[in-house]
């Protein structure tokens, strides 16, 4: 792609951003994307972020925040050698390489740090930052524990820094455009979500030399992950908040290790219902043995559905009565024949297999604009509106959701959480 | 030049075929006009009839403020004598003794009110309801012939067949599906038929028909069918030749035997009706 390119596609993707967010009621359920969209054209010196953990995911920030017109990548901090290599050679040999956080705070010359570690290390790592003056972007889900999520929303507060979870759907136009149209009521009132993210892989990477299995696997044991809750669910369950518009009531679950019995802590199948005012639910699944139904939402109201991954809306329309179609194609050729038409109501049943319509807009990557927000957040001192509630609120659902699991029964909602 | 709507209102399907020189919005007007029905009749989400209900519910006279609500009362206040008092969208098994006896409908003043805690329920009424809203739309909208259906047992036709002529239709007989019950010519009218036996019947958590008089569940194998020209009123005299006795029965076809039929297959087997048109 070439910069005119992506110039335009920028441009493109930020004015479908501002085009969702236009309509009636989508601004006040998604102020952070009016914020970070229409921000003014961006001066003055970039916000220098340095990344804490330069996996794979840390890496793939590193090139989205380089994409930005108003964050640079100004140190790199990994304590595994070879990830911090690789992260060197994205961003250059002239940005300092660090193998201790602690050493990189100390260095100073940044304004806010990007951490995207094992989630245990969120926190910790998170309140060192705060310690030492500067903003944080994590990675979601925000930490391995609600009281440690609740903390890092204490510790921001207190300092005066801005924290902002990485929650790339809430910045993404085919879900801004998805919300419009539920606040438009086109699917009608929603009363439940049925969420899913199914895929077919053992989740385990191969351990290169001077690693361990706790170190890479981090994510397929608890004192490190919550699994499936921590690393996929949050994604959706911050959606399903998102757009039934509050948090559950509680939840009830069932996981397992179902599949994958390889000395794994974590289910492998997870199975949960979330409450919601006034009889709502988010019905989510997740395993690792099956991909035929993928991540989605289905984001359901009586007049309609939306699946946001697939990008479609569909209306409930029901099949066409057969006699009634015969008879069109009876008048178009000057036959008229009797109707065979009438009986007990027709109640619909059984799934509907219709294409829906499209929701609009393409893909573009919606990262890049989360950390454009966030450098305009960290200039201000002030964070994006709404988004540290939201994401608060989805990783507390997940954590609350194994709890469920572990214990057998339901867990009703926190009443102790930090006000944001 | 012919048009076709097809979407869901009313908990079922609703289709609407145009034919002849239409407006281009006369199928959106129509749709609009069902859907204006189905958001103040429904049960099942908030609505104006949901509001009537908490109101009556709680002892409490209420005035009514949706038009096509009180539209709606009106016709029932209107039609209920006319069903022998067997169509009773107040009758409720959970509630014995509840039912429109107790109600009373201040037409001038657009207030109801109820000397006894109840709710209502319009069931098929609001499908016919819809279709005369619909209808008159249409006919507002230069529309001369069209076929209208909601569920397959609420159907309203205007004016005549595009070929010339009546609409023909044939009923068929639920437990033979190849076969017919009555078969019928209809101009300018309105069709319900009201069953306990087909596949919409064994549909999984369809309520069952009540019979006002003393709550109870209507078991027996029937299929009733009503012609009228409004929709609503088609639909209250299916419903009352469902749950109607024998005695009662035989009085509301007596009243008019080619607009009115009941087929009841617990004893024997559907009779054999001729062909004819009807206009209603």
């Amino acid at each position: 792609m070439t910069d005119k390119d992506f110039d335009f596609t920028r441009r493109a993707f930020l004015d479908g951003v501002l085009k969702a967010t236009a309509g009636a009621g989508v601004a006040a359920a998604a102020p952070w994307a009016v914020s970070a969209a229409s921000a003014a054209p961006l001066s003055g010196d970039r916000v220098r972020l340095g990344v804490i953990g330069t996996g794979d995911r840390g890496r793939t920030l590193i090139r989205n925040i380089l994409k930005t017109r108003n964050c640079a990548v100004a140190a790199v901090c990994d304590n595994f050698a070879p990830h911090l290599a690789k992260a060197q050679a994205i961003v250059g040999a002239n940005v300092p390489a660090f193998a201790d956080h602690r050493a990189m705070l100390d260095a100073r010359g940044l304004d806010a740090v990007v951490i995207a570690t094992p989630l245990d290390f969120h926190a910790p790592l998170a309140f060192d930052a705060f310690g030492a003056g500067l903003h944080v972007w994590c990675e979601k889900a925000m930490a391995r524990t609600i009281a440690d999520c609740s903390a890092m929303v204490k510790r921001s507060q207190d300092s005066a820094k801005v924290l902002q979870i990485g929650h790339q759907r809430m910045f993404h136009p085919t879900y801004l455009n998805a919300l419009k149209r539920v606040k438009a009521g086109e699917i009608g009132p929603v009363t439940q979500i049925r969420a899913s993210w199914h895929r077919n892989t053992s989740w385990r990477r191969p351990i290169p030399p001077g690693s361990t299995d706790r170190k890479i696997n981090w994510r397929l044991y608890r004192e490190a992950s919550a699994g499936l809750m921590t690393e996929l669910a949050t994604h959706q369950l911050q959606v399903g908040n998102w757009f039934l518009d509050a948090v559950p009531t509680r939840v009830i679950g069932s996981g397992s290790i179902c599949f994958w019995k390889d000395g794994r802590e974590v289910y492998d199948h997870v199975a949960l219902v979330y409450e919601y005012s006034d009889g709502r639910k988010f019905v989510y699944t997740s395993h690792l043995n099956n991909a035929r139904y993928g991540c989605e939402e289905q984001i359901q109201g009586s007049k309609g559905t939306i699946e946001p991954e697939l990008g479609r809306i569909y209306q409930e329309v029901p099949p066409k009565v057969l006699a009634l179609q015969r008879m069109q194609e009876d008048v178009k050729r000057g036959h008229k024949r009797t109707v065979p038409i009438g009986g007990a109501t027709w109640f619909p049943e059984l799934p509907v297999t219709t294409p829906g319509d499209s929701l609009g807009w393409g893909e573009y990557d919606e990262t890049m604009l989360q950390f454009e927000g966030f450098g305009e957040a960290v200039r201000a001192g002030k964070p994006l509106p709404g988004m540290l509630a939201q994401a608060y609120a989805a990783s507390v659902a997940s954590l609350l959701g194994e709890q469920a699991m572990d214990r057998g029964e339901a867990v009703t909602w926190p009443t102790d959480l930090i006000a944001v | 030049m012919s048009g076709v709507e097809r979407f869901a209102a009313m908990g079922t399907r609703v289709e609407l075929h145009l034919f002849g020189a239409t407006g281009s919005d006369a199928l959106a007007v129509a749709r609009r006009a069902i859907e204006a029905v189905d958001d103040a009749l429904t049960i099942h989400r908030p609505s104006a009839t949901t509001a009537l209900n908490a109101s009556l519910m709680a002892g409490r006279s209420h005035a009514v403020d949706d038009p096509l609500l009180l539209a709606a009362l009106i016709e029932i206040e209107a039609a209920h004598a006319l069903t022998l008092g067997l169509f009773d969208p107040a009758a409720d098994a959970a509630r014995p003794g509840a039912g429109w006896n107790a109600i009373r409908v201040d037409r001038d003043a657009a207030r109801i009110e109820a000397a006894r805690p109840l709710a209502l329920d319009f069931g098929g009424f609001g499908k016919g309801f819809a279709l005369d809203q619909a209808c008159d739309a249409l006919r507002a909208a230069g529309v001369a012939s069209a076929f209208l259906v909601a569920g397959e047992s609420s159907i309203a036709v205007m004016g005549e067949h595009p070929l010339g002529g009546g609409w023909p239709v044939a009923i068929p007989d639920p437990l033979a599906p190849d076969q017919s019950l009555v078969e019928l010519e209809l101009r300018d009218a309105a069709l319900s038929i009201s069953s306990t036996l087909g596949a919409g019947a064994e549909a999984p958590g369809r309520a069952p028909m009540i019979r006002p008089n003393d709550g109870s569940c209507v078991t027996a194998a029937r299929t009733a069918i009503a012609i009228d020209r409004r929709g609503s009123r088609a639909e209250m005299l299916s419903t009352a030749l469902l749950v109607a006795d024998a005695g009662q029965a035989m009085r509301l076809i007596a009243e008019a035997p080619a607009h009115r039929f009941l087929f009841n297959f617990s004893r024997t087997a559907a009779a054999v009706v001729q062909p004819r048109e009807v206009v209603a």
